[in-house]
């Protein structure tokens, strides 16, 4: 995977700098650093409560970080601690989609509505941005389901809806947190197989998962965190395989059987 | 006097009774959401104020402030009391309803997950569309049975107009019960009332089967 992946020109779409983050006293996120570039898929693993989501929440504006750098396109979003002002966030924003691990979708808006409002809020025409909604609703295997309101679907056809509704908005890049831990076991299957194809059309993502072998096979790059600081990171196999530090053997331990 | 003629005097006070009803609504609904929405405001000051006033609305007789909406300029100021009764029966019943609603609609909004928020945020929905187009619809289809509650509390509170001496049609009703020492005319209120809130539960009963269609 690693020797395909075709490196294009110019700066990452995503860079973090020693990024931090407290709740309190709380240090959640003592020194993140790490880089996502265009067409790869990034893991995150790690103990629950390492800082995970928190990370995916900081890189999508929904948490302030208290210091450190965010980047988007090579472009400050958070320098040195201070964000951008509110027009360029807000321009930042459109670059990146997230998905809940609670879906979140709106449960009075039928399936056309959730996956269609936003991208006609921001100016797309009705009947295009319908069409787009129909096409990506085809490829996440939600055919005839437009009128549906989502208690109507399974967990897993509703987190497919709320990936479609994040990439009606065409973001340039798209996080995951733990998109398959809301989800009975039968369903998670569906749901990673969308996130895969996905992959394979290059688009680019930061998944944080529980689901080992679906990390190790889809992704080009694992970073495995653990108490607010990435402990290891490298090529899936390296990491997966071969792991370096103790902590991240403990970890992938719990995961063998 | 013949339960006629005294259904046929009452019913001529029923506009009016109707008239503190429909304004009431039209006024305190609104307003009930402007205070819900200062009391959750970020601003200490602004909530600590809003939640004291809330307080008293709530913890005193909606009759005393009837009367000291009526009365008050008069005996503060020397201000003369409005011949028209209407206007500060609807003044007085539309802050005191704001109040409840305020609170009806707080526990509505604050029931809503703060993951529907991020989510809107994430696609880029400014924050006041946030707030109509997700927050909103949402808050009104869960506030709907207590709505309704309130609703059917002023239909009978309108009665109380008549410590002003608004001419609505319990204090007619009143008055005649007086002067033909009967008590009749209590009787047929309280039929008129029965049928009122007949009425309000069916119209609410369509508003929360419309919302039905989702969960
Ligand atoms: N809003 C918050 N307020 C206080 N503490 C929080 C908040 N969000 C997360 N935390 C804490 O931060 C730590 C990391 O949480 P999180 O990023 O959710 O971890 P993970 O996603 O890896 O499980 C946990 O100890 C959690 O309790
Ligand atoms: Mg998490």
């Amino acid at each position: 995977m690693a020797e395909e992946k075709t490196s294009t020109p110019g700066p990452s779409i995503l860079g973090i700098r020693s990024l931090r983050k407290s709740f309190g006293e709380l240090a959640v996120l003592t020194d993140i650093s790490l880089s996502v570039d265009r067409g790869n898929v990034v893991s995150i693993i790690g103990p629950s409560g390492s800082g995970k989501s928190t990370l995916l929440r900081c890189a999508s504006f929904l948490e302030r970080a208290d210091g450190g750098d965010i980047l988007y396109d090579g472009q400050y979003a958070l320098r040195d601690g201070v964000y951008a002002p509110k027009t360029e966030l807000n321009r930042f924003r459109t670059k990146f989609g997230l998905v809940f691990q609670n879906f979140q979708l709106f449960p009075h808006y039928s399936v056309m509505r959730n996956i269609c409002e936003a991208p006609i809020l921001h100016g797309t025409d009705r009947e295009e941005a319908r069409e787009r909604a129909l096409t990506l609703m085809r490829k996440m295997g939600l055919e005839g389901k437009e009128n549906a309101y989502p208690y109507q679907l399974s967990g897993g056809q509703q987190q497919r809806v709320a990936i479609a509704r994040a990439l009606a908005m065409k973001p340039e890049i798209l996080y995951f947190d733990e998109p398959t831990s809301a989800l009975d076991p039968e369903l998670t299957g569906e749901v990673l197989k969308v996130i895969r194809q996905l992959a394979e059309e290059k688009m680019t993502m930061v998944v944080v998962t529980h689901e080992m072998p679906f990390a190790k096979a889809v992704s080009n790059h694992v970073i495995f965190m653990a108490g607010g600081v990435i402990v290891e990171q490298g090529d899936p196999l390296a990491v997966f395989e071969d792991p370096k530090e103790e902590r991240t053997k403990q970890f992938l331990r719990v995961f063998e059987r | 006097m013949s339960l006629m003629t005294m259904i046929i005097k009452m019913s001529e006070g029923l506009g009016k009774t109707c008239a503190i009803f429909f304004l009431t609504l039209l006024f305190s609904l609104p307003l009930g959401m402007i205070v819900a929405l200062l009391r959750m405001s970020r601003v200490r000051i602004v909530s600590a104020i809003t939640r004291a006033v809330i307080t008293v609305l709530r913890g005193t007789p909606l009759m005393l402030q009837l009367l000291a909406v009526t009365y008050g300029p008069y005996y503060l100021f020397g201000a003369t009391v409005a011949r028209n009764k209407l206007i500060p029966v609807v003044i007085a019943f539309s802050i005191n309803y704001a109040a409840y609603f305020a609170e009806i609609y707080r526990g509505g909004i604050e029931s809503i997950p703060i993951g529907q928020y991020e989510a809107a945020e994430v696609l880029g929905y400014t924050k006041l569309l946030t707030f109509l187009r997700i927050i909103l619809p949402q808050v009104i289809k869960r506030i709907m049975p207590s709505v309704t509650n309130e609703v059917v509390t002023l239909v009978k509170d309108t009665s109380m107009a008549f410590t002003v001496s608004y001419q609505e049609m319990f204090t007619i009703g009143k008055q005649i019960a007086n002067s033909q020492t009967s008590f009749l005319p209590f009787i047929v209120a309280g039929v008129f009332y029965y049928l009122f809130n007949v009425i309000v539960d069916y119209v609410m009963g369509r508003i929360e089967k419309r919302l039905d269609y989702y969960k």
